[in-house]
């Protein structure tokens, strides 16, 4: 195997959290500061880049290796906003096939494409489907294909409990040359006690937040326009947070193996949550506490 | 705690599955999963049974899926593959059998079938992949295919002969014996009036399995023909006789009288039979006596084989020859249940003889257990030949993998088998050196 070009960045979260339209700001933003960045979507849904390359279609990795026996890097990829070279994995249409050994599939033909070596990227990010639901998609996170793990995640309950399952597998992985966990993109925040919460869950298991995303309609509204808040509001305030992001991706190498919680520990966990969150909605006030 | 395994003679399911459906005449099985399924069996399975594999290679239809089919699904390749088997070997019935991969995928299997039987192609499935468990539970899952599918396709009202019985229990190639057990076994109950449908080999076809559920009874040989048994009372009410090892020599004669009391046969008949049968058993026994105690043929023999071997020709040596039970190792890896059940029967025919019996299917321990046993006559599969060359003590091959012998029709199940196990053991008790060695 060749040398590694550039850092490889895995970014993880349950489905639906964000994760694509946290990743793909973070790669336009990079490549905004002038870096080499790919993204490679890792997800059967093919939909991580779409707003990096303005809505358009690429053929995904997996679709072209199942009609053509020779795929060259162009009919795979496509270069985004600012340079980034966009590709995706791709995968079987749902309830068929394994979407699971069609991540390892495409990652074997990047690798095989020598588009590392070709491209020498800066940043290469992995967006990677959530759950970590078996083998296939701990790929980017095995065998030391990405250096270091980045979870996205809200204050929803399903949502930590999936970034609890990435710390798993970090867990299990990291010891053996697997990626580390760089720490946990907040992301929608808007309830008050959102940024709290996660901060807890991170103290707990070892790690630390390094970035709060509140939700924005300048994301919602940069999205039906098929690009990134970079690219379509770069003024804005969550330009910066994602450029923070990016910034802390960039200067920061720092990376913890998890503590997982358990499953009771976990329950519990949310049960005195829940419990704090009824009480601050429900004006609840304690002896001694201080208002 | 976890251990390796040293050469397991027990393959996977699929493989007892293929073995279930190549043994009748026109089924065509269909693998749905990578190319080197069908070979392993080839090689692993078929090859090591006695020497009648296919001439050539398996001519066996496949999928032979490939990395796409996984990622995709390989339920397509699978139609493909169907269609065009269907077009090319002529069959009465097309069996799919799948593999790990296809399985782990997830392809709807049962779908592919009934696309087929839409086109009035005879298609049944059975999901056999390796990890659901080895050779003996792909011969289940095979049968419960065949039984619980069939009537789904046949729809003809067959004509049953009167007195049928279905023999269940004997694993093709896994009983490197099949053939010839089966058509003893089959002689055995013609000989007290009944017909036996022996469901493979020679001449045994669909026609043979669409008579099924009108047979008086189920014969079940060993304890893997329970399954099908059970199927069966519970489909059509058809009562069993559960034999858990081959009727070797004189426990043929208890297995006919139970058949004549159960199913009210003529009684003067059987025992006509019977005595026929005793009186050329013994008139052979008698002409062996002399060399038996010149050769001293009396000895502490290890048995390495299969339940209904182990239990049948243990039995046989022990009770009606006289020789020593010194260890039985039991390599088809039953279940608990049927562990302590097959511990019972032995008991039966060991009582006051201080024996080893193992259940193992890892040939260092099994070649540990013989050598420690410092047996007079190793009675195994092929595999033991090493631990007996090592003791310098005669050697049988009879239990899977058979490869250094040619079984054709030969057969150690009945009277006859009785006498064919004396001639092939004795002849190798005589051969060993050792004995040449004393003789000279």
């Amino acid at each position: 195997m060749s040398i590694k070009q550039g850092k490889h960045i895995a970014i993880y979260g349950k489905g639906g959290i964000g994760k694509s339209t946290t990743t793909s700001n973070i790669s336009a933003a990079l490549a905004d500061a002038g870096y080499r960045v790919i993204q490679i979507g890792c997800d059967p849904k093919s939909d991580s880049t779409t707003i990096l390359r303005g809505g358009n279609d690429l053929p995904t990795v997996l679709d072209t290796l199942r009609e053509q026996s020779k795929v060259r890097l162009e009919d795979i990829s496509a270069v985004g906003f600012g340079g980034v070279l966009c590709i995706e994995a791709g995968g079987p249409v749902p309830g068929v096939g394994c979407a699971g050994r069609g991540i390892n599939a495409a990652v074997e033909l990047l690798q095989e494409l020598h588009v590392f070596d070709e491209f020498k990227p800066d940043f290469v990010l992995y967006d990677v489907l959530g759950d970590v639901v078996c083998g296939g998609f701990a790929v980017p996170i095995r065998d030391g294909l990405a250096d270091r793990a980045f979870v996205v995640s809200s204050s929803d309950f399903m949502s930590i409990f999936a970034a609890n399952n990435l710390f798993k597998a970090v867990n299990k992985y990291a010891p053996s040359g697997g990626a580390r966990l760089g720490g946990i993109i907040a992301n929608s925040i808007l309830a008050a006690y959102a940024p709290a919460l996660i901060d807890d869950f991170a103290g707990k298991t070892g790690t630390h937040v390094i970035g709060y995303v509140p939700r924005s309609l300048v994301v919602a509204q940069s999205e039906l326009y098929g690009k990134t808040v970079i690219e379509a509001a770069p003024q804005s305030e969550q330009a910066q947070v994602y450029r923070n992001l990016a910034k802390y991706i960039d200067e920061n190498d720092d990376s913890v193996i998890p503590k997982p919680l358990n499953s009771p520990e976990l329950k519990k966990w949310a049960r005195e949550w829940g419990d704090r969150i009824f009480e601050v909605e429900t004006g609840v006030v304690h002896e001694m506490a201080s208002i | 705690m976890s251990h390796h395994l040293e050469k397991s003679r027990n393959s996977c399911a699929l493989h007892g599955a293929l073995q279930l459906f190549e043994a009748i005449d026109a089924v065509v099985p269909v693998i749905h999963s990578t190319s080197g399924c069908g070979v392993q069996h080839y090689l692993g399975v078929t090859r090591l049974s006695g020497g009648n594999d296919t001439f050539g290679s398996p001519p066996v239809s496949s999928s032979n899926i490939t990395q796409k089919h996984v990622v995709f699904g390989g339920g397509s390749r699978l139609r493909e593959q169907l269609k065009n088997t269907v077009k090319v070997v002529q069959g009465d019935l097309y069996a799919i059998v799948t593999g790990c991969s296809t399985e782990m995928v997830g392809d709807d299997i049962p779908a592919m079938a009934r696309e087929g039987r839409d086109q009035d192609w005879p298609v049944i499935f059975a999901n056999t992949p390796g990890f659901s468990g080895d050779v003996h539970q792909g011969y289940h899952l095979a049968v419960k295919a065949l039984i619980e599918q069939l009537p789904d396709i046949v729809k003809t009202q067959e004509v049953i002969p009167a007195g049928l019985v279905n023999i269940w229990g004997i694993i093709p190639n896994q009983d490197p014996f099949w053939r010839g057990n089966l058509q003893e076994l089959g002689r055995l109950l013609e000989g007290v009036g009944l017909i036996p449908n022996l469901l493979l080999g020679r001449d045994q076809s669909i026609a043979s399995w669409k008579q099924v559920p009108g047979a008086v009874l189920n014969l079940v040989i060993s304890p893997w023909g329970k399954l099908p048994a059970q199927l069966l009372e519970e489909r059509y009410t058809i009562p069993s006789i559960t034999l858990d090892g081959l009727p070797v020599g004189t426990s043929a004669s208890i297995l006919l009288r139970r058949l004549t009391e159960q199913l009210e046969l003529d009684p003067i008949r059987t025992e006509k039979f019977i005595t026929r049968e005793e009186s050329l058993l013994n008139y052979q026994l008698a002409r062996l006596a002399d060399t038996y105690y010149r050769a001293g043929f009396q000895r502490e023999f290890a048995l390495v084989g299969e339940s209904a071997q182990v239990i049948g020709i243990g039995e046989f040596l022990v009770k009606s020859f006289g020789m020593l039970p010194g260890t039985l190792v039991i390599t088809d890896n039953p279940p608990e249940s049927i562990r302590e059940e097959v511990a019972g029967r032995l008991a039966t025919i060991l009582p006051g003889y201080d024996t080893v019996v193992i259940f193992s299917e890892d040939q260092s321990e099994i070649t540990d257990v013989v050598r420690a046993g410092d047996p007079g006559l190793i009675l195994g599969s092929s595999l033991e030949q090493e631990v007996a060359v090592e003791l310098g003590v005669p050697f049988l091959a009879l239990s899977f993998p058979l490869f250094d012998r040619i079984v054709l029709e030969r057969a150690y199940a009945g009277y006859r088998g009785a006498a064919t196990l004396l001639e092939d053991m004795g002849s190798a008790i005589l051969s060993c050196s050792n004995y040449i060695n004393e003789a000279s």
